[in-house]
């Protein structure tokens, strides 16, 4: 390729034929300043910082004009630089000054420009409009206000990452960076790998800077991190403005790694070693006792297993789910994971506390990362497919097999649908169907919580929460084709679809799944219209906002009776324990107290979060706490009537100081109003002297607010 | 407890034992020349069965403390209390013939008669007190917690005004005008300084000790008065606050109110059953010394 010969601010230069004028003023060591341009990158001329004069009628872009033989380019004369100001004055006056970037490590391109052409107050006026931010993803923050529109970032995405994410959005005054169709960032497909937060040259795409603290445990170089396979594709700026995010942890054998229970932040990754999970709580629940056959026993609680006394429905129960790739088997809940397996998904993304206890079985090496990263990670399409394929392998077929109705798969059948079935993800707040659409698939819940609600002249009716093993879309496939209810992901949630032919194909083979798939879907849409009926048939606007349309059975108290003596409340205590389950405080409606004290509600929040799923419904519709619940506490935080306690127990647990010898430790069992189903009346309202104190049923309770009370109707009320 | 329909049963169960009693008692009076006597048997029946009477009223205390025992429904002992308590008023009347010779029959009728007297007084501010708690204190909270709400209450009136003039120490009245601070409403700082003042001065002490006597806001309409007083008085950006201090003034005035319903509700008792206890002793001594002597 021959050479042109041009003069640049006077310098002879020689540069390739095809070279631009940028690059032969860089070559020679004349700088031309910029924003829109990078080395790595195409040049589109669109912020024309660059410009020179170049011999032409008007100035020329730099970056995208090439050398020409015998061009005579000037940089910095007067005109070149009152363009360059008046460019950059009208860049300013669409920034906000410090942006992001100026105030985390005072670099911003745009900002140190105009400090180096003195430019303090531009001459021309601010925007009105705001263009907004978008702090939707974890790791990158977006401020479309700080956004000069150089376009480095789209292509960093495209050109250097082919992830093709980022484009151009809107024309003119409202044009912007988009990703996918305009979605916010952490709904797009973005893998998050920063290039970019690298690429651009101002505060508009900024490191979240989330980890202020340092985890414990051995840091891991970049380079190191990126030798993996899974971190390949992430970018190493990103890793390296993270890198406290993710560290190395050695765990000796029959050393802890993580309680049940515990508050935590982060995931593990298991390097290497073996490592066992499993429920240090007993498999209990807590028990009222005594009172039903004396006059004079006392009541007691105790813990009682599925051997003392089986539950209605506990039969079918085969597992118990955890934030794992396995689920635990419910008679010897242990089970063993190895390299390549990761946990602690829900705790780390949604801040649940963590479902099981997990010890190393083996030395272990595991990492140990925070949100940011883990979301990094599952976006990376190599680990996404490891951690899938480990999932199908190892734990699809348990958990098809955990709901009672998909019990009698054949695993051949099991076999067919391992490889057909996709794995699918939604972040907080994604519609994962509307109603009114096609159905098109059935859903299994397998990680996070999903509400399921339909549109009401009220608002929003919520219809269900479903948890791990809970499932979806069955009424649309086996009914008019259409979904009946829209279905949102409560935080970070992960599917199996099993799309519309192989669902057809399984009720086809297997008539008893059909049928038991007919039969729920009967029952759902019955409870659904029953609910939708109820709530439109009552005027009063705090029974639906309180959420008492919800409750199956309350606690209410006739104030114009009750004087006040806590009789009822020091009746609950002494029944449980110590442990009281009422509070005399509450809602009023006209005369009545609705008491804090459990209302079985039709749609409990109690249940949302739970990370083992501990919290079910009898048939009778009585809200129940299982044998495997942690003790975490979760559920007594998210009932919003807090009408969820703890009951302290002791039990005796191995001493890791002293081997072979067994320490009394104290776990704790949520507990809620059981009703005090050994007796024929709840003890609080036996023991109300003032005939204050009822357990009515709530529809029909408000229903009959407002007549004049009878107290015969009362009574047959409770 | 509400007397009402529900007691129906037991009103007419009572009449018709105290009429039967009465009827009892006359034809004995008339056919006894001696006059009724309590020593004589049907005396005696009167006497006894009264006290078993006056035994099972008292029992309802113990009936109390064992909420759980499954002995009977709770409102069921009351309504026995009432009633037949009272009725053993009559029968005991009936055993002594309404003639009450010696100091420990004369201090025990005394006694009956303050026992029943204050057993009715209770029973009516049962009656009518709890509608009055209903209606006079909507925000009521559970008693034993008033502290506890008091002091939050605090709290939260201190940071409200902290929002405005900044951090300040409440334990001593300052005069001089709080320093450049940061604060969530922006108003002048001279403004600041007599916010800050006037709440010190006329607010805090009220919510240090709302149950101080004759305390300026304890009163709604001079509560009324002051806080519009301030509000002609501060400038347009603090007028929420105020709205919110003249809330937590009213809770706290509920609160007191509460407390002195609670006190009416349950200050009977004291009067009650400490005189019921010594009743049935003294009543225990009295049969014991009867029939022995």
């Amino acid at each position: 390729m021959s050479d042109v010969h041009l003069t640049i601010d006077g310098a002879a230069v020689s540069v390739p034929a095809g070279t631009t004028i940028f690059d032969a003023a860089r070559m020679h060591g004349i700088p031309i300043p910029t924003l829109c341009h990078q080395q790595n990158e195409t040049p589109v001329g669109v912020c024309r910082v660059c410009v020179v004069e170049a011999g032409g009628r008007v100035l020329s872009a730099a970056c995208v004009r090439q050398a020409e033989d015998k061009m005579v380019v000037t940089t910095n004369s007067e005109k070149v630089t009152r363009a360059r100001r008046t460019l950059i004055e009208l860049l300013m006056a669409d920034h906000p000054s410090p942006c992001a970037r100026q105030r985390q490590s005072n670099d911003c391109e745009l900002e140190t420009l105009a400090r180096l052409e003195g430019i303090t107050q531009p001459r021309f006026p601010r925007r009105l409009s705001p263009r907004g931010q978008d702090n939707s993803s974890l790791v990158i923050a977006v401020d479309h206000e700080a956004c000069i529109l150089c376009d480095r970032c789209i292509r960093g995405c495209d050109e250097i990452r082919h992830n093709d994410v980022l484009g151009r959005r809107g024309k003119g005054f409202w044009a912007g960076i988009a990703f996918d169709y305009n979605l916010p960032m952490g709904n797009s497909s973005c893998v998050s790998c920063g290039e970019c937060m690298v690429s651009c040259p101002t505060g508009a795409l900024t490191n979240k800077s989330v980890v202020k603290t340092v985890l414990p445990g051995e840091p891991v170089d970049v380079e190191e991190l990126q030798q993996l396979s899974y971190f390949q594709k992430v970018s190493g700026t990103f890793l390296e403005l993270n890198k406290n995010a993710v560290v190395r942890r050695h765990y000796r054998k029959g050393e802890i790694v993580c309680r049940e229970g515990e508050y935590g932040s982060t995931a593990f990754y298991i390097l290497e070693g073996q490592a066992q999970v499993f429920l240090a709580t007993p498999l209990a629940h807590v028990q009222t006792q005594g009172g039903a056959t004396g006059f004079f026993s006392k009541l007691t609680s105790r813990l009682a297993g599925r051997q003392q006394e089986r539950r209605e429905e506990e039969g079918a129960r085969r597992s118990i789910p955890i934030d794992a790739p396995v689920d635990l088997p419910y008679d010897n809940p242990v089970a063993t994971l190895g390299p390549g397996d990761l946990f602690g998904e829900m705790t780390c993304m949604s801040l649940y506390p963590r479902s099981a206890t997990v010890r190393a079985a083996t030395d272990c090496v595991m990492f140990e990362m925070l949100r940011n990263v883990l979301d990094i990670i599952q976006r990376n399409k190599t680990l996404k497919a490891q951690l899938d394929a480990n999932y199908r392998k190892r734990a699809l077929d348990d958990h098809l097999r955990s709901v009672p109705m998909f019990a009698s798969l054949t695993p051949e059948f099991i076999d067919v649908l391992r490889n057909k079935v996709e794995l699918v993800r939604h972040t907080k707040g994604d519609v994962i169907c509307r109603q009114g659409d096609i159905a098109d698939s059935f859903y299994l819940v397998r990680l996070g919580f999903v509400k399921v609600s339909e549109p009401h002249p009220g608002g929003e009716l919520v219809l269900a929460y479903l948890g791990r093993g809970g499932y979806f879309g069955e009424i649309g496939l086996l009914g008019e084709g259409r979904r009946t209810a829209t279905c949102t992901a409560l935080d970070h949630v992960e599917l199996v679809r099993i799309h519309a032919e192989e669902f057809h194909q399984m009720v086809e083979q297997f008539p008893d799944v059909r049928q038991n798939l007919e039969r729920l879907a009967y029952e759902r849409t019955e409870q659904n219209r029953q609910r939708l009926a109820t709530a439109t048939s009552m005027p009063l606007d705090d029974f639906l906002t309180q959420g008492l349309m919800e409750a199956q059975s309350l606690l209410v108290m006739d104030l114009e009776r009750c004087t006040r003596c806590d009789a009822c409340v020091r009746a609950c205590a002494d029944a449980h324990e110590g442990v009281t389950r009422l509070v005399r405080e509450g809602q009023r409606f006209d005369k009545y107290l609705v008491a804090t004290s459990c209302r079985h509600c039709r749609d409990p929040l109690c249940m949302v979060g739970c990370p083992v799923g501990s919290i079910r419904r009898r048939n009778s519709l009585e809200v129940i706490i299982e044998n495997w619940c942690i003790g975490c506490g979760l559920c007594a935080k998210n009932c919003p009537y807090g009408n969820i306690n703890l009951h302290p127990f002791n039990v005796l647990e191995d001493d890791p100081a002293n081997p072979g010898r067994q320490i009394a430790v104290v776990k704790q069992k949520a507990t809620s109003c059981d009703l005090c189903t050994e007796h024929a009346e709840p003890t609080c309202v036996y023991a109300c002297p003032h005939d204050a104190c009822h357990r009515v049923d709530p529809n029909e309770f408000f229903r009959w607010l407002g007549t004049p009370l009878e107290t015969e109707t009362r009574r047959s009320l409770t | 407890m509400r007397i009402d329909k529900t007691h129906r049963g037991w009103v007419i169960a009572a009449t018709v034992l105290a009429a039967v009693s009465t009827i009892l008692y006359i034809l004995y009076a008339v056919q006894s020349p001696s006059g009724p006597r309590g020593g004589s048997a049907i005396g005696l029946t009167f006497g006894i069965t009264g006290y078993a009477l006056m035994l099972y009223a008292g029992l309802i205390g113990a009936r109390k403390k064992v909420p759980t025992w499954r002995i009977g429904r709770a409102q069921t002992w009351m309504r026995g209390h009432i009633w037949l308590g009272t009725l053993s008023l009559l029968l005991i009347l009936y055993h002594g013939g309404f003639a009450f010779r010696g100091a420990l029959t004369a201090v025990l009728m005394i006694l009956f008669f303050i026992v029943i007297l204050s057993g009715w007084v209770g029973a009516l501010i049962q009656h009518f007190v709890p509608t009055l708690m209903t209606e006079r204190v909507p925000m009521e909270t559970i008693y034993e917690e008033i502290p506890h709400v008091r002091a939050q209450l605090r709290e939260e009136a201190d940071k409200l005004v902290s929002s405005v003039c900044g951090p300040m120490d409440t334990e001593a009245i300052a005069d001089e005008p709080a320093a450049a601070v940061t604060t969530l409403v922006e108003i002048e700082q001279e403004d600041r300084a007599r916010f800050r003042d006037i709440y010190l001065r006329r607010v805090r002490p009220y919510l240090a000790d709302p149950e101080a006597p004759r305390a300026e806001l304890a009163d709604a309409t001079r509560a009324r008065e002051v806080f519009e007083s301030l509000r002609r008085l501060l400038v347009t950006p603090v007028h929420a606050v105020l709205d919110d201090l003249e809330n937590i003034c009213e809770e706290e005035r509920q609160m007191n109110r509460q407390i002195g319903i609670y006190r009416w509700l349950h200050g009977w008792l004291l009067v009650h059953v400490p005189l019921s206890i010594a009743l049935l002793v003294l009543g225990g001594v009295h049969a014991i010394m009867a029939l022995r002597y």
